[in-house]
């Protein structure tokens, strides 16, 4: 996170929420926080559902990535017993106990843990999957964010399970002040019009798949002043490279994995065949995220932001993260 | 004869016609100046149609070609309606091959995909023969029920063996394994050739068996005694065919339907002599995958659909159809 900008993290945050945040409704219900020790905790979680706890939580699991990160980066990583089989960040996390998620989901291996909550993602969970537990009489939460505002919502929540409001905000305010400041640099020194970019979620060997509008790549290159090349399409989907050749895109985020053998993701797209008139492979304009910052909703959007500002606007091409 | 006429036609809709609209004129002119070697004018609709649309467009040709002459050869040869190379598991075979190939990181220095190609001709081979020994083991008479039994067994088999080695594999064999289902994009020049190559060879082989083949149509017994090398046929048939098969499935995954459905509706069209149904299921089948692949690109645009899903939905209208019409007869 950056935090260079403290002195200017009010006036930013304010711009941060016209620019977004305002769409931003907390989770109704708040804390309820008693005196003394005995702090009860009532949310309503992202799937409208009331999670009723004795006190903050101190043994979760998280099935998802990104629940996993937001509860590194408020500070109770310590309290995560368990993470689904994709939580790969941040590095502490790789000690915790592996538990299987989406369709293999093993409910015994969670009760095994003995959390006191889960926290479970709608896009990878089945809904009966969240009844199962809680008719093991194990507190479920679920999360559910599409957008940055959304994300917000997720970190709050998991800052009012695990007793740390305070830190979720921090944290909150702390992406809020770079997309601001990001996106004051990006309103300052971008063209119009906007240069135009394409996301690659899956490379062409595999199948090509772009990320569309309602993506947060899309919504952080909105920020960036960055025109997404298939804004007609929702989410991800499959495309035919014809389409990326004639929209012709001036940048190209790709967020291809490299193994160790043959090209990279980066010099397999310019290699490709066709692909030689494209804006982004002429100028070699093709940036490699490989940590997953763009695809999970989680604190890391800002940092994922960051790295596409710099790419963009400060470093030109880079070579890939590896 | 009709149906080359009917593919030189699908084949220029198809260069013609994509995800990015150009021009009918726009890719007369391009392909013209390709032929005669001048310099493009036009740096975007060039590439677009000599570097990706048309090797894509007689990759799934040659695909299609590929697939029915097997399907057309192997139904002679069993005698078998339902014989293909999907139904027996021969590509399942092979896709398997091509994950322990790309797995193991089994590679042929200098030949391009040639170690995945290989394995999955080696392994659709050895499909073949486990699939057919224990058949002619159970029920000597080697009757339809049995054959497609056992291929679908043996299809379930080899997916599971698939699943656990994507398990323990990474991230990579993860998008590998939804590859194998079936695509056509990104295919370029070098699968052109690899593919023109194998059709031409052992395409050519089983087209050579024609007359053989219908003598198989009377029975093992009769092809005998009127002179024919059974032993020499059945392995050629099945070496043939499995290499096809292999190349294809390293090239493009599993493409349903195509090779199943393809002879059946040319046996409307030639009748059910193999010296005329071969040919036929080639540039049927080329006309086929070329058609379907011409929708999955264009049909969502801009989006693409899985050239799997198009062709198991016309296949399988188109099956049942024949179904529906051979049992009421």
């Amino acid at each position: 996170m950056t935090r260079r900008l403290t002195p200017l993290v009010a006036a930013i945050g304010l711009s941060a929420a016209l620019l977004g945040g305002c769409q931003s409704t907390p989770p109704d219900g708040g804390v309820t926080s008693g005196a003394g020790s005995a702090a009860g905790v009532s949310v309503t979680d992202q799937a409208g559902r009331t999670v009723t706890l004795d006190a903050p939580a101190t043994k979760v699991v998280a099935l998802t990535a990104s629940d996993v990160e937001i509860l590194y980066a408020i500070g109770a990583g310590a309290d995560v017993v368990g993470r689904g089989e994709y939580a790969d960040y941040p590095a502490e996390a790789e000690s915790v106990a592996v538990v299987n998620s989406g369709s293999e989901t093993n409910i015994e291996q969670i009760i095994a843990l003995q959390p006191d909550l889960v926290i479970v993602g709608t896009m990878a969970q089945d809904p009966e999957q969240a009844d199962q537990l809680a008719a093991a009489g194990i507190a479920v939460a679920v999360t559910d964010a599409q957008t940055i505002a959304e994300t917000y919502d997720t970190i709050r929540l998991i800052g009012a399970l695990t007793g740390r409001a305070d830190a979720a905000a921090a944290v909150i305010d702390d992406m809020q002040a770079t997309f601001a400041d990001l996106a004051a640099r990006a309103q300052a020194v971008a063209p119009t019009p906007h240069k135009t970019i394409y996301y690659e979620v899956s490379p062409l060997e595999y199948g090509l798949w772009a990320a569309g509008s309602g993506s947060f790549m899309d919504e952080v290159g909105h920020l960036l002043q960055l025109d997404n090349v298939f804004a007609d399409l929702s989410s991800w989907a499959e495309v035919d490279q014809e389409q990326v050749i004639q929209r012709n895109p001036d940048y190209i985020l790709t967020v291809g994995m490299y193994f160790g053998d043959g090209p990279t993701p980066i010099e397999s797209i310019l290699g490709r065949a066709g692909w030689e008139s494209v804006t982004a492979v002429k100028n070699r304009a093709i940036l490699n995220l490989t940590g997953d910052e763009l695809s999970r909703p989680g604190p890391r959007l800002a940092d994922g932001a960051q790295k596409l500002y710099d790419f963009v606007y400060a470093d030109g091409p880079a070579e890939p993260t590896r | 004869m009709v149906l080359p006429a009917l593919l030189v036609l699908v084949l220029v809709l198809a260069v013609g016609l994509g995800s990015v609209a150009i021009p009918p004129g726009d890719v007369v002119a391009v392909v013209w100046r390709a032929v005669r070697g001048e310099p493009q004018t036009d740096l975007v609709t060039a590439p677009i149609i000599l570097r990706t649309r048309l090797p894509r467009v007689l990759c799934a040709g040659l695909v299609g070609a590929a697939l029915s002459v097997c399907g057309g050869a192997m139904q002679g040869l069993l005698k078998n309606p339902l014989a293909d190379g999907t139904t027996l598991g021969v590509s399942s075979g092979a896709s398997l091959g091509a994950v322990l190939a790309i797995a193991f990181g089994f590679a042929v220095p200098g030949v391009p995909f040639g170690g995945v190609m290989l394995a999955a001709i080696a392994f659709a081979l050895a499909s073949l023969v486990i699939i057919l020994t224990l058949a002619y083991r159970l029920d000597a008479s080697l009757s339809t029920n049995t054959i497609i039994l056992l291929g679908v067994i043996f299809t379930m088999f080899t997916s599971s063996v698939v699943s656990l080695v994507v398990t323990f594999a990474n991230d990579k064999l993860h998008s590998i394994t939804f590859w194998l289902m079936g695509s056509l994009a990104g295919l370029g020049y070098t699968h052109v050739a690899v593919l023109a190559v194998a059709v031409c060879a052992a395409g050519g082989a089983l087209l050579a068996c024609g007359r053989e083949l219908n003598a198989f149509a009377l029975g093992e017994d009769n092809a005998r005694h009127v002179g024919v090398d059974v032993r020499r046929v059945k392995l050629l048939v099945l070496i043939a065919g499995s290499a096809l098969i292999g190349v294809c499935v390293a090239m493009s995954g599993v493409i349903a339907f195509v090779g199943l459905v393809t002879p059946h509706m040319m046996r409307f069209v030639v009748g059910p002599n193999h010296r005329r149904l071969l040919p036929a299921s080639l540039v049927g089948g080329a006309i086929f995958l070329v058609l379907g692949d011409l929708l999955a690109r264009t049909i969502v645009s801009p989006r693409e659909l899985p050239i799997g899903v198009v062709t198991s939905f016309v296949g399988a209208i188109f099956f049942l159809a024949i179904f529906y019409r051979a049992r009421r007869t």
